[in-house]
């Protein structure tokens, strides 16, 4: 027992699954408990049903394959964008242009919807480019970043063998880290995922898990919110988990 | 042990690399001829030692193109117009280099990469896969040629890296340190695969850099020490050829290692420190 408190310390499988398992039951008494009174800051495990239960009959499936087809299209472009340019910026002449890029994440969400919304008429594609914008900002940078942790080593190998500068980018940089590409986009995706509720309430009629919470905000529906945001937390976890696995699978020497 | 040379295979003149400011070797210079000894299938085995910092490793890089020189220029034979003595500048890709890492394409099984560096060749697919599975049998890489690098041993790792040299580069192999961190049977493995280069032409020439001076001394039919020179008492920021040691001129060169070889193990020890 003493040992679960010393630091790196190695436990079994078992003892593992019992600690995750006393941290779960801890968190749910202690919800349990503090929604019990007339007053309390988080609704109780039967609304928070209740409020699953009603969203399911609104049509909940529906609005999470509204937010994921969402993300798809809005991640597709942006990876195309980064990658363009993170592959580019082994170019010198390109360099520049992907390091800018990869700055503007720091640029507020307001200025840039302000612009958009100039440019663009339709308000669902106004949300995928918002995302594609933000998205290609953090992942240009993530993906500058594996280029760069690329050892020196392995351009020289492939220069040793002959291979031309354009055959260097596409055997180390392109197809020598595509799993480290899919890596970026699951460690990326969150941050979509976190800004699709600020997102998806630009345009309420589109629906979406964004449009629900703001909803349910509005009519101050805890239940409802706490229900979606466990239910954003699952979608978000599974993509993680799938790409994850998707890595794994098809790309033997990834250890990453 | 008599022995002749003729084609000169090596030719550095004047060699220097500079980063910037900082001048890393200077002034380098040293000729390797073709070693002929009757009966027997010779290649050049050349040795550079010295201390860590010294620009071992940016010799090997400029020696193999992978680096410009600041100054000066590498020479090697031209073997394919089949004049005697005829030079080119190396390029990158024209001798073969394999790093201490053992670097290799990461996404690549054995096999998958072997067949990369034979992508230039003009013979058949099957003929390749033939050269590839003599090679695979030859150098005991069969039970692994579909795993990546990561599941590889060091060993294992080292000796695809040098087979894809072998079929990409032609005659010339440079090998940053191929000793370090390996075991026993490794080192037996390394020096069977020198032998195996040198025995199957006469062009075929390894050079390599180690801290191991036993070794040098031991497989070496030339070696080269590596260090700062002293320049009016004191010891310059730069790296060059302090010493060389012909081991075929003193008759040491293909030689079991014994008590003369320990004579140069000593002197060369001397010159490092001294460097």
């Amino acid at each position: 027992m003493k040992l679960l408190f010393k630091p790196f310390e190695k436990v079994s499988k078992n003892t593992r699954l019992l600690i995750v398992l006393f941290w779960v039951v801890l968190v749910v008494t202690f919800w349990f408990i503090s929604s019990m009174g007339e007053r309390h800051l988080f609704p109780s495990p039967q609304q928070v049903f209740t409020g699953f239960s009603e969203l399911y009959n609104e049509g909940l499936v529906v609005h999470v394959a509204s937010s994921l087809f969402l993300c798809l299209k809005a991640i597709i472009i942006a990876v195309i964008i980064s990658l363009i340019f993170a592959y580019l910026s082994t170019i010198p002449v390109i360099k520049p242009l992907a390091n800018t890029l990869s700055k503007l994440r720091y640029l507020p969400l307001t200025g840039i919807t302000f612009y958009l919304t100039i440019l663009i008429n339709d308000a669902r594609t106004m949300q995928v480019w918002v995302l594609v914008v933000f998205m290609s900002t953090y992942l240009t940078t993530s993906l500058l970043s594996m280029v760069s942790a690329i050892p020196q080593e392995e351009f020289d190998h492939a220069r040793s063998l002959q291979c031309k500068r354009w055959e260097v980018l596409w055997e180390v940089v392109i197809k020598g880290r595509v799993d480290h590409v899919i890596e970026v986009i699951r460690q990326n995706l969150a941050i979509v995922w976190m800004m699709l509720v600020t997102v998806e309430s630009i345009l309420v009629a589109a629906g979406g898990l964004g449009f629900l919470i703001k909803n349910s905000d509005k009519f101050m529906n805890h239940g409802r919110i706490i229900a979606l945001q466990i239910v954003i937390l699952f979608v978000g976890l599974s993509i993680d988990f799938i790409l994850n696995y998707l890595r794994k699978t098809f790309f033997r020497y990834s250890k990453i | 042990m008599t022995y002749s040379t003729e084609n000169t295979l090596l030719y550095v003149e004047d060699l220097s690399v500079s980063y910037g400011d900082k001048t890393v070797i200077k002034d380098i210079n040293f000729v390797e001829k073709d070693v002929i000894r009757t009966g027997n299938v010779t290649g050049q085995v050349i040795a550079f030692v010295g201390r860590s910092g010294r620009g071992k490793s940016t010799l090997f890089r400029a020696l193999t193109g992978l680096v410009k020189p600041s100054s000066g220029k590498v020479l090697i034979a031209d073997t394919t117009t089949g004049i005697d003595n005829d030079a080119k500048v190396v390029n990158e890709g024209d001798i073969g280099f394999v790093d201490q890492k053992y670097t290799l394409f990461r996404n690549k099984t054995v096999s998958q990469a072997l067949m990369f560096a034979l992508r230039n060749k003009e013979i058949t697919k099957e003929e390749k896969e033939v050269k590839i599975k003599e090679y695979l049998h030859q150098w005991g890489l069969e039970k692994v040629k579909d795993q990546y690098p990561n599941e590889l041993s060091g060993g294992q790792r080292q000796r695809t890296a040098i087979i894809e040299q072998i079929f990409c580069s032609g005659h010339y192999m440079v090998l940053d340190e191929p000793f370090s961190g390996l075991d026993v049977g490794n080192i037996q493995d390394v020096k069977d695969a020198f032998n195996l280069m040198t025995a199957s032409h006469e062009f075929n020439t390894i050079i390599y850099s180690t801290h191991d001076i036993e070794l040098a001394v031991e497989l070496a039919d030339s070696i080269y020490v590596i260090g700062y020179p002293s320049i009016e008492g004191k010891l310059a920021d730069y790296g060059t050829i302090v010493k060389h040691i012909d081991m075929k001129e003193i008759g040491l060169a293909w030689k079991d290692f014994g008590l003369d070889h320990m004579e140069v193990v000593k002197q060369i020890k001397a010159a490092m420190l001294s460097s």
